[in-house]
């Protein structure tokens, strides 16, 4: 009935497993119906449930941090080292900042961070992806080989090094550097799913019009790859998160950069788990995972739904398989 | 035959790529940085050293950008990575050889550990389809897969280290009072030291390889020939483990090489945390150091693990599964 | 299936063992032995080269010793070594050291004259070795008597006798002679008469043990020191946390809950030795303006960069200068009174900078009449974490009064690049050298020679400093070993750090230095300062060692 979305790691290309094979394709799904049925999914399948009540408070507090955090988050105002009081909700940092205006305020970093890269990283993927299919040939060796090389290169160890060169990011340079570096895992399953698309008929009778293939490529082939590039984009802002959250822990962000990979650079500075601080860097870390657990929610439960042989097993189908 | 030279023709591509980045980088960045860095150790260098250092960053030199980078090139292959700045005098080959044994010991057990036990795990769940460990562990390894690794590490570091002091959460053994050596305390030291920081590694890496090696499982089980072997009644454990877990593992073994390069970024940061000292602390202590020899060549060292467990993870598929090499 | 189970139950037993043992392991150390935790950032290179700028903290001290030991937390007070007695000669131009008997080196040969004036002529046939430059003074070293030598210098340079005397080691002639090109020597194996040995040194830890041949009796009551190599921060705190280090010599963040609360035989002393600074580039229109800096001084709220920024470790600086408590006895506290002492006063300062023709802008930033605003980029060090924070504090401060900073936090190399060649606006940075009197720091920010035209390497006048009258006193105070005049002298130094405003000290850089009392007495503290405590101030190090004894 619905596309498999092949969004967890290594079972991209399996043998038996063609991406887009079941034939959503065939009727011609219009990107709407499949935004549509992801509405509707949200509402059935409790892990997309989940993934999207954690994601849309993450975007509510990015965009009034204000409302929920009434301290300047940079402020030196406070007390140094204060501990967790009902003023301070988390405490105060060793420079007598709030701790939680500091994590309220640093949402607003991580989200942009996430989301431009996400759709910037998701773009590059799918004009690659997509052209490399469709055009075929040459054009797909050489954009394939670019990808393939791309994915096996260590991402994490090639920013470092980048960030290395550049004296430290700032949040700019970590969008920039992230979106150039980690599109290629996503580009290559929508370069499956477009080459398992590129002899359908509605294609064939796209082309038999006349359109050309620019239009071919956008107003045809794309949105029936709907549910494979939101994928990609969650997929993207995924590693984004973790990517950039990581280079600012280990001191090669701005250190002066309201963000939560920049406030466990400092807890980890001042020692705050030595310290009787620790959430100091529970905090921001438990916040990374929640925001990349949602993403990872979501981006699992279009992938149930699309290949409902992953689907949990209700006991009410008796007792399990033997 | 024709497939395992394709893959070695990858592999050398790649490479090639991983070296004209590290030659790249530093030619393209603004503000020169090499030049700050050979401007900050000038005088305390040899010529040889200053020599190894001109041509693999391109500094103090006339010549056009590709004559650089064919000798940039010809250094690389003679294995000359230069000198290490923060360590000099001594060579960047031999500062990296006593690193890498404890990125090894703790990644490649760690990771092989994980590799089985997710599996097997994945294997049994799929199995037991709807049972109780296949309702649980979806959702959790999901959750977990998103977890930054050096977090976990936090955790442990803050649990173990810190609270209980059940285990040492710092460095590879303990400097101060021990001695490397064969001896069974030195052994301990290190073993006691290595515990956090590899379940640290076990626990967020462990989660994909049950679920993809529980996803491609029940693809298998729906196979046609399970079918037929249960309709042959052939017991259960035989089915699962000869039928459908050998068939599912293949694609599982690439998805291990692919996944390797993540394995080998979240390590960096689990050295970090607990200050193991291998070449993911090594190489942040180059970047902090800005010993940027150092830094090219463990980046280099890291691609060229990565590359090798992909192929011989490609080569292992090739020979386990003969659709591989006919498709390739 | 069965085979992995065994194997699994054999790593299973081994790590159960070896968190029994880390548990029982981690405790107390031997009595005797001191562990030092001084974070080096590298693994040793076991090269112990006295005259090599990287190895000199873990020779010097150790293995050689120097003719007299000046403590710079007691005004330079002095306690003879090598040397047993020295005198003045003629117009403070020569000094004759009296050399010590009965000393011997660590390899049974003994002490000579000759070897104390070979060492000084080493560093004067290669340039090289002379890292405090004692020959820019001396014009020649000689023995003139069976136990005498005697140090001709070229000008009165009074001041040198605290690198000559202190920060000169001594080495054997017989080896030193044979050695083709001392420069280069890596001096893996050191003789000295100091009190320890190296014995044997690996990458990962330097073992001295104590010289059998040590001039001083019964010394040193230490047997053995350990001086592992901490590539960081994290796991040298962590050795003195849990016991196994006892000398500590590093930043330690939240001491107290980190550290003094584990036990209460661990202590911790920061004494302060130079200021940290402001520094702004004379040579920049606006900041050359003496009313601007008057105000950006009176603008800092001190006390709190050092709480805030410092974790309250360095204390507030003074705008006269002087280090305090460190050297309190030089404070002219009347002159830093009279002018309201530069106490945090906004008011105050935007009272100047309107004097001086500066109005508020709109964004909140003073501007001249010509529209020029005081908006500056401050150099700092990305890697200091508590000067990042400092200079938060910094920003708000100057903030407040219409002064606008944008801080640029560089690297190491890029800060020493811009600050020595004077490409910047506001540095913030400290003295790299210390001295046993607060002359030493100010000569080196305010004397002429020290400086450099923009785009030329200062030495240490990075600010770029240059008054004829101030060089003079400067001058004068290298020609007097009366301390009464050197007290006068000081005075005025600090009525021009007070009216000129050349640097804006605001915090007081320190020492690091924790300590464990359970096994090990005789430490240095605030009451008994008898040494610069870390253990990287060398040939401070060798005064603690011979003071310490297992309990």
């Amino acid at each position: 009935m619905s596309m498999p979305i092949s969004a967890v790691p290594a079972t991209v290309d399996q043998p038996g497993q063609q991406p887009g094979s079941t034939g959503a394709g065939r009727s011609r799904a219009p990107g709407t119906r499949v935004l549509a049925r992801m509405g509707q999914a949200v509402r059935s399948n409790r892990k997309a449930t989940v993934g999207t009540a954690l994601l849309a408070l993450f975007v509510l507090v990015s965009l009034f941090p204000g409302v929920i955090a009434h301290d300047n988050p940079g402020a030196d105002a406070y007390a140094p080292r204060l501990g967790l009081t009902t003023a301070h909700l988390l405490g105060t940092t060793a420079q007598g900042q709030d701790m939680f205006a500091q994590l309220v305020w640093g949402t607003r970093t991580v989200m942009i961070i996430a989301f431009v890269v996400g759709l910037a990283a998701t773009g590059i993927a799918v004009l690659i992806g997509v052209a490399a299919a469709y055009l075929g040939g040459l054009w797909d060796g050489s954009l394939s080989v670019l990808t393939d090389v791309l994915l096996v290169i260590p991402l994490f160890p090639l920013l470092i090094i980048i960030a290395g060169y550049a004296h430290g990011a700032s949040t700019l340079v970590l969008i920039v550097v992230i979106t150039l570096t980690s599109w290629s895992y996503t580009a290559r399953q929508l370069r499956s799913q477009a080459l398992s698309l590129r002899g359908r008929d509605f294609l064939e009778a796209a082309r038999v019009r006349g359109e050309r293939r620019l239009y071919i490529i956008v107003v045809e082939l794309i949105p029936t790859m709907t549910s494979l590039i939101v994928a990609a984009f969650l997929t993207n802002a995924l590693y984004a998160v973790l990517f950039a959250s990581s280079l600012q822990y280990i001191g090669l962000g701005n250190p002066n950069t309201q963000s939560w990979g920049t406030m466990l650079y400092w807890a980890q500075n001042e020692a705050a788990l030595q310290t009787g601080q620790p959430m100091w860097a529970l905090a921001p870390g438990a916040c990374i995972a929640a925001l990349g657990a949602s993403f990872a929610l979501l981006n699992y439960a279009f992938d149930e739904i699309g290949n409902p042989a992953l689907r949990p097993v209700r006991r009410t189908r008796g007792k399990p398989a033997r | 035959m024709r497939f395992a030279l394709r893959r070695l023709g990858f592999f050398v591509l790649t490479l090639w790529a991983a070296v004209t980045l590290n030659f790249l980088l530093p030619r393209l960045m603004p503000g020169n940085p090499a030049l700050a860095m050979m401007s900050k150790f000038h005088g305390e260098l040899g010529p040889g050293a200053l020599k190894a250092l001109d041509i693999l960053f391109g500094v103090n030199t006339h010549k056009s950008l590709p004559a650089q980078y064919f000798s940039y090139l010809h250094q690389i292959a003679t294995g000359n990575f230069g000198t290490s700045l923060d360590f000099y005098p001594a060579s960047v080959t031999s500062i990296i050889g006593s690193a890498i044994w404890w990125t090894l010991g703790l990644v490649g057990i760690t990771t092989i550990l994980a590799f089985a036990l997710g599996t097997g795990l994945g294997i049994v769940a799929a199995w037991r389809r709807g049972g109780r460990l296949d309702s649980i562990m979806p959702p959790v390894f999901v959750i977990t897969s998103a977890v930054p690794y050096f977090w976990v590490g936090m955790v442990l570091v803050l649990i173990f280290g810190i609270s209980l002091h059940w285990l040492p959460s710092q460095g590879g053994y303990y400097v101060s009072t021990d001695t490397p050596g064969l001896t069974l305390t030195y052994f301990e030291d290190v073993l006691s030291h290595a515990i956090l920081p590899a379940i640290s590694l076990l626990v967020t890496t462990i989660g994909t390889w049950i679920l993809t090696m529980r996803n491609t499982m029940i693809t298998t089980l729906a196979e046609d020939y399970v079918r037929m072997a249960r309709a042959k009644g052939l017991p259960g454990r035989r089915i699962m483990i000869d039928y459908a877990a050998r068939n599912a593992i293949l694609p599982n073994l690439t998805g291990f090489a692919m996944s390797l390069g993540f394995v080998v970024s979240g390590a960096i940061l689990i050295e970090y945390v607990f200050n193991y000292p291998g070449v993911g602390s090594m190489l942040l202590q180059a970047v902090q150091g800005e010993d940027y020899p150092l830094m090219q060549a463990l980046f280099l060292l890291i691609t060229v693990a990565v590359l090798l467990a992909i192929l011989v993870a490609d080569i292992a598929t090739a020979l386990l599964d003969p659709r591989t090499r006919t498709a390739g | 299936m069965r085979r992995f189970g065994r194997i699994g139950l054999v790593i299973a037993a081994s790590l159960l063992a070896a968190s029994c043992s880390a548990g029982s392991g981690s405790t107390t150390a031997t009595k005797g032995v001191v562990t030092i935790s001084n974070e080096n950032g590298a693994l040793w290179t076991c090269d112990f080269s006295p005259f090599n700028g990287s190895d000199t903290l873990l020779s010097v001290g150790f293995v050689y010793e120097p003719l007299v030991y000046v403590n710079p937390l007691q005004n330079g007070k002095t306690t003879p070594m090598l040397a047993t007695s020295w005198t003045w000669g003629a117009g403070d131009k020569s000094i004759t050291f009296t050399i010590r008997k009965n000393v011997k080196f660590s390899d049974g040969s003994a002490l000579t004259p000759a070897d104390v004036v070979y060492t000084f002529n080493l560093l004067k046939k290669y340039a090289a070795l002379d890292l405090t430059g004692v020959w820019s003074v001396l014009s020649s070293v000689t023995q003139t008597s069976s136990d005498q030598v005697t140090m001709a210098f070229k000008t009165a340079a009074v001041p040198y006798f605290y690198y000559i005397a202190d920060e000169t080691p001594i080495v054997p002639e017989h080896i030193w002679s044979k050695i083709a090109n001392p420069v280069t020597y890596p001096d893996t194996n050191p003789v000295g008469t100091g009190p320890y040995e190296v014995n044997p040194c690996a990458k990962a830890n330097i073992t001295y043990t104590a010289n059998p041949h040590y001039w001083q009796p019964g010394e040193p009551h230490i047997a053995k020191v350990e001086y592992p190599a901490y590539t960081s921060n994290t796991t040298a705190n962590d050795q003195l946390q849990n016991g196994q280090a006892q000398w500590g010599s590093q930043y330690i963040p939240g001491i107290k809950p980190f550290y003094t609360a584990k036990s209460s035989n661990f202590h911790y002393w920061f004494p302060p030795t130079v200021n940290v600074s402001l520094v702004p580039n004379l040579k920049n229109s606006l900041l050359s303006n003496v009313k601007v800096r008057q105000a950006m001084s009176y603008a800092i709220d001190r006390s709190k960069v050092s709480t805030i920024g410092e974790s309250g470790y360095e204390p507030p600086a003074n705008q006269a200068g002087i280090v305090t408590p460190t050297f309190s006895s030089w404070l002219d506290s009347s002159q830093l009174a009279s002018d309201g002492g530069y106490a945090y006063n906004p008011a105050k300062a935007k009272q100047l900078l309107a004097s001086a023709g500066f109005k508020m802008g709109s964004d909140g930033v003073m501007a001249n009449a010509q529209g020029q605003k005081l908006a500056f980029t401050v150099i700092n060090i990305g890697d200091y974490s508590d000067w990042v924070a400092s200079m938060q504090v910094i920003t708000q401060d100057l903030q407040a009064v219409g002064i606008a900073l944008t801080p640029a936090n560089l690297t190491n190399t890029d800060f020493d690049a811009d600050l020595y060649y004077g490409k910047y606006q506001l540095a913030y940075y400290d003295q790299q050298t210390f001295g046993p009197a607060p002359y030493y720091e100010l000569r080196n920010w305010l004397d002429s020679a020290d400086t450099a035209p923009i785009g030329s390497v200062a030495a240490t006048n990075y600010e770029r400093y240059s008054n004829p009258a101030t060089d003079s006193l400067i001058n004068q105070y290298a020609a007097t070993t009366s301390t009464a005049m050197q007290h006068s002298i000081v005075d005025q130094l600090q009525q021009v750090m007070l009216t000129d405003v050349p640097i804006i000290p605001v915090v007081e850089a320190v020492d690091w230095y924790q300590y464990d009392t359970a096994n090990i007495t005789g430490w240095p503290t605030p009451g008994n300062p008898y040494a610069q405590p870390s253990a990287f101030a060398y040939p401070d190090m060798e005064q603690v060692l011979l003071h310490l004894k297992p309990r």
